[in-house]
């Protein structure tokens, strides 16, 4: 370890450097905006205005480069959501745990999502956010109440996390870098 | 102007060889357009693909609903791009991709973070799309980041801010008012481009309010205004603010005028320009005023920038028609001119100088236009004609020298247009100059001689048969009209054939020569030309079959016809042949002034009323048949007038009533038509109850209710009465709509059975002597005047008190007359001390009325008119002046 390794590192990189793209979606106040500063910077602000359309971030981590797509999650957008999930490596779903009553609409957004031919075989990971509150799901509960179980036709995934606290936030890092390779 | 548009057509045509966009097919750049989803963004070959697809849309290729949003989704993801290039061609795909508000919200916040970006680029361009996509609601949110960018200190952000205001301000005014402070601000700046659009935005807040307006004025123009181009966007506010306020001091030093003087002597040639033609355009400028501005435009004449040039002599050929003198001290600049390289300078010059020059400089001016007329495309040609016309009728002794140009230039190719400008000129100039008719008539002969257009070939035939027969010669003409038999086509062949038989019945040693002619002519193979002859033969050879006298044949052959076409028409196909001969004097004279006011309607209810089986083409027609198809009314005789509809209700009342007012011999019949707007509601038995106490002349005789008013389906009643033959009763009548209102229900649309008695209160209708006049025109209004003779002339003089203008008494009097303006004389030249204006009609009982009206106003704005009026009939012409007497 030390400086050597550091420098291999750095070797290894320019040679193999990764690039992969991503698509951040779920319903408004779900916290995708969060989990995007979440990622890049590990910061967390209590004051979000909601996304207006999309954000584009470039996140660079070790040797990888992750374009995110961070849409905004309005009724109005979720009819555009496809467009942006189109030939991505994965595909991030983010739910608020807290909010249960948006749960049942979460799941069937998701199963509309999954129905089109152009996302066939693109792996999904869903992500149930803000479990720092007391109200919040469990894992299994989440994972029940969204159907996870029914989708067969991909990979899925799913994670409790709270970017407030910044908890599994590099649990969903390593997720990503390992499908950054798998996929390209 | 469509010179140099022209030119510059065959200049992109030129290019169009080498451009980079040659060959770009939309098929071929959608699919290109897939490199924008591409991971590894290409910036150089993205940009190039937005490059044609914009250049597509320019071309006005149009894209499919799928294709456009295809394309914005895949142009939205190129904003993972840093590349500042790219990022521009994006905005500009999404500002002319204009998608639907639904997807392009999309964007919006890509745009805000640009918009709040550190790049200036981003900021201004970010601006301008966000504002053009943007509703209220989210305006509310970026109205904090514009009002910052309106005072940024990048001028490019700044001017991208203000520009996107005066666009907004269109939907949004209300939040774009708001800024006006930072407006004011940013009019201060030391940018030019950003002082100039804060100008254009500040003044077009302030639009509305006339004060606010001339406040700005009246600061900025004591000094702070540094961009040449804000300064001349402020000399067109202070124009606008000197016409608004002229009015009210007349007297006096005119606002502003200092202002504009010293935009003269500005260092920047676009605000002298602006300030010289602002000064030229003031309202009622004086010589005084004209002086310093004409001179500098004379600067501008010698100058070596075309564009200077251009400008200079556009804005002296307008003031040539309203102040030639003023001009006159520019005319040795401008004569050299002509010879100038760019054809649009040479042409205004020419003209210009054609409007100014004096009776000496005529010949040479004519000499130069000769050499140059070869160069010049033909719309340019017409209006140098029009300006010799103009300019031999200013001085008739020079009419050798400009007829011998327009019969030089009439053998030259031309287009119909041109030719025909040329033709007409000649034919006004032998009109009136008498000294040119026979050169005239012999360049129009020559000229028929080779002429391609039938048109101008039969006008010009027509005018040899009315004029020629007058000449001192008037069988060197024959020939040209002869060989027109010979050579041309049947149209033409016909023509001349009567002009041969005009000449015949007015040159009696002609006469026995021009038979032989029209003789052959019975042998040609086409029916007209063969029936004219025949015609004409008969007419001529005075065995009396056809007409008794000589003087009927003239009376045919050059009698006017003064019956409108379009009603000739109507009336030959209504006819059927039967033992009554055609009546040519039952066609009605009156011109169809406005479309058939009210619609039939349609034949699902029974009106009562036979629906015609044709469109009527004329409203008089229509309703002559209509109201002698109603027994009542089939007495009444021939229809002499129908007036324009007046209407009884205010619009937007719960019934809507207009009533047209017929006029008869012996009797009135006001028809009223009536709309139901309720919904809810059938009116039956629909009739107005008509007071006329307050017109003593009138009787009623008949009238004719309607059975049913269904909603929104016109319908129409009748009143009829009675009057004293030949003489113009007027009245007012009081009118009350009565009816039976029954509900309806609107779901089903059946009405219930029973009914409440209703009146609805109308306005009054007056029945006025203009009723009794026929508006019916003359086509030259002297000859018709001499005719008609002194023996039933009358004259008086009236003070008709004060006006505002002449022509505001003269609209007065015509009104009240009811008569038909001539020859363009009911318009009154801007301030005008007097005024004479010609009128003509036709009395009720078939009266021909001329009136001669002569105005005149003096300082007071006292109107005194002097009215002279001549008709056929002395009681006629006295009743005339029996109404403006009561008028």
């Amino acid at each position: 370890m030390g400086l050597w390794d550091s420098f291999l590192n750095w070797l290894r990189s320019l040679f193999f450097k990764q690039e992969m793209e991503l698509s951040l979606i779920g319903l408004q106040n779900a916290g995708k905006t969060s989990l995007v500063n979440a990622v890049a910077t590990g910061g967390y602000s209590e004051d979000m205005i909601p996304t207006v359309g999309f954000n584009m971030r470039k996140v660079t981590k070790g040797n990888v480069t992750i374009k995110l797509w961070d849409l905004g999650g309005q009724r109005r957008f979720r009819t555009m959501w496809e467009r942006y999930c189109r030939g991505v490596s994965a595909i991030l779903y983010v739910v608020d745990a807290a909010d249960r009553d948006s749960v049942p609409i979460a799941k069937s957004e998701l199963h509309d999502l999954l129905k089109k031919p152009s996302l066939a075989g693109i792996p999904l990971l869903v992500l149930g956010n803000k479990i720092d509150k007391s109200e919040a799901l469990s894992k299994q509960a989440l994972v029940d109440q969204l159907g996870l179980d029914s989708i067969t036709d991909r990979e899925v995934c799913c994670y409790m996390i709270s970017c407030k606290e910044s908890i599994n936030i590099d649990v969903v890092i390593d997720w990503l870098i390992k499908h950054s390779k798998s996929v390209r | 102007m469509a010179q140099p548009l022209v030119k510059k057509d065959d200049d992109r045509d030129d290019e169009m060889d080498f451009s980079p966009f040659y060959g770009i097919e939309k098929g071929a750049v959608l699919q290109e357009a897939r490199v924008f989803n591409d991971p590894q963004l290409d910036p150089r070959r993205c940009s190039q693909v937005i490059t044609k697809l914009l250049y597509l849309l320019n071309q006005g290729e149009s894209f499919t609903k799928v294709e456009a949003t295809e394309v914005f989704f895949a142009v939205t993801k190129l904003f993972q791009s840093k590349d500042v290039g790219l990022r521009r061609m994006v905005y500009l795909m999404i500002k002319d991709l204009s998608p639907s508000a639904d997807e392009v919200i999309i964007v919006t916040s890509s745009l805000m973070k640009d918009m709040n970006s550190r790049t200036d680029m981003y900021r201004a361009n970010a601006i301008r799309v966000l504002c053009r996509i943007t509703d209220g609601t989210l305006l509310t949110q970026i109205e904090r980041y514009l009002k910052q960018a309106i005072v940024d200190k990048n001028p490019v952000v700044a001017s991208a801010a203000l520009v996107s205001g005066i666009h907004l301000l269109q939907t949004n005014p209300e939040i774009v008012k708001r800024w006006s402070n930072e407006v004011q601000e940013a009019v201060q700046s030391r940018a030019a481009l950003v002082q100039f659009h804060a100008l254009g935005l500040l003044h077009q807040i302030r639009q509305n309010d006339r004060l606010a307006v001339s406040k700005l004025v009246t600061s900025l123009t004591r000094g702070s205004v540094r961009s040449p181009l804000a300064q001349c966007l402020l000399i067109r506010y202070t124009s606008q603010v000197i016409r608004e306020s002229g009015m009210n001091n007349q007297t006096g030093e005119r606002p502003f005028y200092d202002y504009l003087d010293g935009c003269l002597r500005h260092k920047a040639e676009m605000v002298i320009f602006e300030a010289a033609r602002a000064i030229t355009e003031l309202n009622g400028v004086t010589a005084r005023e004209l002086t310093p501005a004409i001179t500098v435009l004379q600067l501008f004449l010698s100058s070596s920038k075309p564009v200077l040039r251009f400008a200079a002599v556009r804005t002296l050929n307008k003031v040539a028609m309203t102040h030639p003198l003023a001009v006159t001290n520019c005319n040795i600049d401008m004569e050299s001119l002509i010879s100038d390289q760019n054809r649009s300078i040479a042409t205004l010059a020419i003209t210009t100088l054609l409007k100014t020059g004096n009776e000496s400089s005529v010949d040479r001016l004519m000499k130069q236009i000769t050499n140059f007329m070869s160069d010049i495309a033909d719309e340019f040609k017409i209006v140098v004609v029009e300006a010799i016309r103009s300019l031999c009728l200013k001085f008739p002794l020079k009419y050798r020298s400009l007829m011998n140009f327009l019969s030089n230039i009439l053998r030259e190719e031309g287009g119909f247009d041109y030719k025909k400008a040329i033709v007409d000129s000649i034919v006004i100039l032998i009109r009136d100059i008498p000294d040119a008719k026979e050169s005239g008539l012999l360049h129009l002969c020559e000229f028929i001689e080779d002429c391609e257009f039938t048109y101008l070939s039969t006008q010009i035939l027509h005018f040899l048969g009315n004029e020629g027969p007058k000449t001192s010669d008037p069988s060197k003409y024959i020939r040209y009209i002869y060989n027109r038999v010979i050579l041309e086509n049947a149209t033409v062949r016909a023509a001349a054939v009567s002009t041969l038989a005009k000449f015949g019945a007015m040159v009696d040693s002609l006469k026995p020569r021009i038979f032989v002619l029209l003789k052959r002519c019975l042998f040609d193979n086409d029916d007209e030309v063969r029936d004219r002859a025949t015609l004409y033969l008969n007419t001529l050879g005075g065995d009396g079959t056809v007409v008794e006298t000589d003087s009927e044949a003239k009376e045919f052959l050059f009698g006017s016809f003064d019956v409108p076409l379009g009603n000739m028409e109507t009336s030959l196909k209504n006819y059927e042949p039967s033992e009554e001969p055609f009546d040519i004097n039952a066609v009605p004279k009156e011109v169809k002034s406005q479309p058939l006011a009210e619609k039939k309607a349609p034949g699902k209810k029974p009106t009562g009323l036979g629906a015609p089986p044709s469109a009527p083409t004329s409203a008089a027609d229509a309703y002559e048949k209509t109201l002698l198809s109603i027994p009542e009314f089939a007495s009444f005789g021939k229809l002499f007038k129908s007036s324009a509809p007046v209407e009884l209700t205010e619009a937007e009342t719960e019934y809507a009533v207009t009533v047209i007012k017929h006029i008869f011999s012996n009797h009135v019949v006001f028809q009223y038509n009536c709309t139901n707007t309720i919904p809810e509601q059938l009116l039956e038995n629909v009739i107005v109850v008509v007071d006329s106490s307050e017109a003593e002349e009138f009787a009623e005789v008949a009238s004719k209710p309607l059975r049913s008013l269904p909603y929104d389906t016109p319908g129409q009643t009748y009143v009829a009465f009675e009057k004293p033959e030949g003489v113009t009763a007027v009245g007012k009548f009081s009118n009350v709509l009565r009816f039976i209102v029954k509900e309806v229900d609107p779901s089903t649309g059946e009405a219930e059975d029973d009914g409440v008695e209703d009146e609805y209160q109308l306005e009054d209708l007056e029945v006025v002597a203009a009723d009794y006049i026929l508006k019916v025109g003359v086509s030259n209004f002297r000859n018709a005047w001499e005719s008609m003779g002194p023996d039933c002339e009358r004259v008086d003089e009236y003070g008709l008190g004060p006006r505002e203008n002449l022509a505001e008494a003269v609209n007065a009097v015509i009104n009240l007359l009811g008569l038909q303006p001539c020859e363009g004389t009911e318009v009154v030249p801007n301030n005008s001390r007097s005024h004479t204006c010609l009128l003509s009609g036709v009395y009720i009982g078939n009266v021909k009325v001329l009136v001669r009206l002569s105005v005149g106003i003096d300082a007071q704005k006292e109107v005194a008119m002097k009215l002279a009026v001549r008709s056929e009939d002395e009681s006629v012409s006295e009743a005339i002046h029996e109404i403006v007497a009561s008028g």
